[in-house]
């Protein structure tokens, strides 16, 4: 018997009872739709997580911070002259691992257009600041080499500085615009992309379609620090406003407030920090007084709780696809009593026992795949209730994957299920399952 | 040639710890193309005989040969075969599936040999025309009277093109023209060349064949010609 033939009998025996076979397919659905929903909700967190680990910057950024020295070098502390632009051109010379280096020099200070006025962080930075915090421009330029080397007062300035320092201008025209800052004029020559969560960007359309201003306080924003940037040449920082609080440094002894660091290869992420320590220890004479700060430890966090989710989410789904087998396992079972008779005709007219094995396996995977795939569309429409009343940060999404992973498991159930009842129906007496009534 | 080959065949239940020697030492020949009666009372051993004969069960002693298979030393397989290619089957109770239309219920048999579904169909189409049920193909055994589901049975016996049909007491369940009918369609095939073997405790359907065995108490009693009788 082929299996064309014995999917032919399981279509008609499920057809023909159609409400028998939905009950006993419900569980299945159940299961198979807790699944697609669940690996939607952990693919939106997933994805959330990967999208806001990229704007921060990602993995691949470490920050070079200052470090108490220990007991045994407090006596040559002052060899070291603190981390310096000597210390960002060693780790271009040296540390070949590293693809960016971003010396910082910053300061809060009020940055004023003609009529608004806010303050803010404002960073001296070299061209690399760009590429090593991964931020974007979307209009105009970022500070360019030239912009360093010839001290030029330029800025590059953050979205929500652009906002709010000329709210009635859109942002691509607030390049050229004259900035204030600490009262000395700088052009705008550009300005960063906005960085912001989905839910945050979501909020803000809805509230700019029904142009009602959002009341909203936002408690704590990731992206702030980027949003409300002002970059200009680090040179031009260090000369405007640096160089009279200590008249006694030049450009490259004055010590950097901030220095990030962007590592090419996450793979080679340890070794890329080794080359960088050796390299700093040379320009700081031995004295082990500066420390890295990775987000390893922090992304691991989020990865393991996205892991965490889809375990859970994963384990209640198992659980509902076990009870679904089992329902279907019961009705199989059921019919088989009622069938036994039938089973017995078949056997007599010349069927083997592994066609009648056959016919009961197909019959249970026929109703576990299309409540399975019945499953997947609950799913997919739960995903969908869900995200309308229930805007999150993380849009959860079905993904093919989840989908053919969750069918498949149905047809497992369904196998699974069915062999206890295929092995009754099979090992019937031919005789006495004539005789039933 | 021997279709049939029974030598002191015996078969026995245990029924509540007690032994039963349904059939004692059946011996017994059917050539090709005879038309046989099996006939007996209740008890007399017949129904174990058409189950031995039917190749639903095998003999606990004796040999036995059906269309040339040794059923003593035949695996459950086996034993399926020959009662998908061999052997039609007619029962009393017509047992036709009821969710399956008449085509479908014909085709059954042939669904085991592994045909190709337009073969099924035009064979099975054939063999409903040919019992004169042209007009009902796509009923179902519920919407047919009891003659109309035995012609279906016989179709279904015939579908494979077997080379023996037994039937169980094919008119126990028939008014008397009916069964009267179906034993004149039994008595063609036997005229077309087939082998027909019927199971009956009623004379009158015994008489319509060429040789009747008569069983009693599990052993062949006698062998007559009902003509000549």
């Amino acid at each position: 018997m082929n299996l064309l033939i014995s999917f032919e009998t399981g279509f008609r025996e499920i057809f023909s009872h159609k409400f028998r076979s939905f009950l006993s397919m419900s569980g299945i659905l159940l299961g198979v739709s807790s699944l697609v929903a669940t690996l939607a909700l952990t693919a939106g967190i997933e994805r959330g997580t990967r999208q806001f680990m990229e704007q921060m910057g990602g993995i691949e950024m470490v920050k070079i911070v200052d470090k108490d020295i220990s007991d045994d070098q407090l006596d040559f502390w002052n060899l070291s002259p603190g981390r310096t632009l000597q210390d960002a051109r060693a780790i271009r010379e040296s540390a070949p691992l590293i693809s960016y280096v971003a010396p910082e020099l910053d300061e809060g200070m009020p940055v004023a257009s003609a009529g608004e006025t806010m303050r803010t962080r404002v960073r001296g930075v070299w061209p690399e600041y760009v590429a090593a915090t991964d931020s974007k421009v979307e209009h105009g330029r970022s500070i360019a080499f030239l912009d360093v080397e010839r001290a030029t007062r330029s800025a590059t300035i953050g979205a929500t500085v652009a906002a709010r320092l000329w709210p009635a201008l859109p942002a691509s025209e607030v390049v050229g615009k004259t900035i204030f800052i600490r009262q000395v004029p700088f052009e705008v020559v550009g300005v960063f992309q906005m960085n912001e969560r989905d839910s945050d960007r979501k909020r803000r359309e809805k509230a700019a379609e029904s142009a009602r201003p959002n009341t909203r306080q936002r408690t704590y924003d990731p992206f702030r620090w980027k949003n409300e940037a002002v970059i200009i040449p680090l040179s031009t920082m260090f000369y405007e406003f640096m160089s009279g609080l200590y008249p006694e440094d030049s450009m490259d002894t004055v010590r950097m407030r901030d220095f990030t660091i962007r590592v090419t290869d996450i793979e080679n992420f340890r070794p890329a920090l080794e080359q960088v320590k050796a390299a700093l220890m040379v320009t700081h004479r031995g004295v082990d007084d500066f420390e890295f700060e990775t987000r390893e430890e922090w992304f691991d966090n989020m990865n393991a709780s996205v892991r965490a989710t889809r375990t859970s989410g994963g384990l209640i789904a198992a659980i509902s696809l076990v009870v679904g087998g089992i329902g279907i396992a019961n009705i199989m079972l059921a019919s088989i009593t009622e069938r036994v008779r039938e089973i017995g005709i078949r056997l007599a007219v010349g069927a083997r026992s592994r066609d009648i094995f056959l016919q009961i396996i197909i019959e249970s995977v026929t109703i576990a795949v299309l409540g399975g795939l019945l499953g997947v569309l609950a799913g997919i429409g739960l995903i969908t209730l869900l995200g309308i009343i229930a805007p999150s940060d993380n849009t959860p999404y079905v993904t093919v994957s989840s989908m053919i992973l969750s069918v498949g498991f149905a047809a497992l159930a369904g196998i699974l299920s069915g062999i206890y009842p295929a092995i009754q129906a099979s090992r019937l007496d031919p005789i006495q399952a004539l005789r039933y009534e | 040639m021997a279709l049939v080959l029974l030598e002191d065949v015996a078969k026995c239940y245990t029924l509540g710890g007690q032994e039963i020697r349904a059939l004692n030492g059946v011996s017994l020949r059917i050539d090709a193309g005879e038309f046989v009666a099996i006939i007996g009372p209740s008890g007399s051993g017949k129904s174990t005989l058409m189950h031995l004969l039917g190749c639903l069960d095998t003999p606990s002693e004796g040999r036995m040969e059906i269309c040339g298979h040794d059923l003593a030393r035949a695996t459950g397989d086996q034993l399926a075969d020959i009662r998908n290619r061999e052997i039609g089957f007619v029962f009393q109770s017509f047992n036709l599936l009821p969710r399956l239309n008449v085509v479908e219920n014909v085709e059954v048999p042939m669904v085991y040999t592994g045909a190709s579904a337009r073969a099924r169909r035009e064979r099975a189409e054939e063999l409903v025309k040919k019992v004169g049920l042209g007009e009902r193909m796509k009923n179902r055994p519920t919407q047919l009277s009891g003659g109309q589901c035995q012609r279906v049975a016989i179709a279904r016996a015939l579908v494979n093109d077997p080379k023996i049909v037994f039937g169980d007491e094919p008119t126990g369940n028939l008014d008397s023209t009916t069964g009267k009918m179906i034993l004149g369609m039994f008595r063609e095939l036997h005229e077309a060349g087939r082998t027909v073997v019927l199971v009956t405790h009623d004379p009158n359907v015994a008489a319509v064949t060429d040789r009747v065995i008569e069983l009693r108490d599990g052993k062949v009693l006698r062998e007559y010609n009902p003509r000549t009788e």
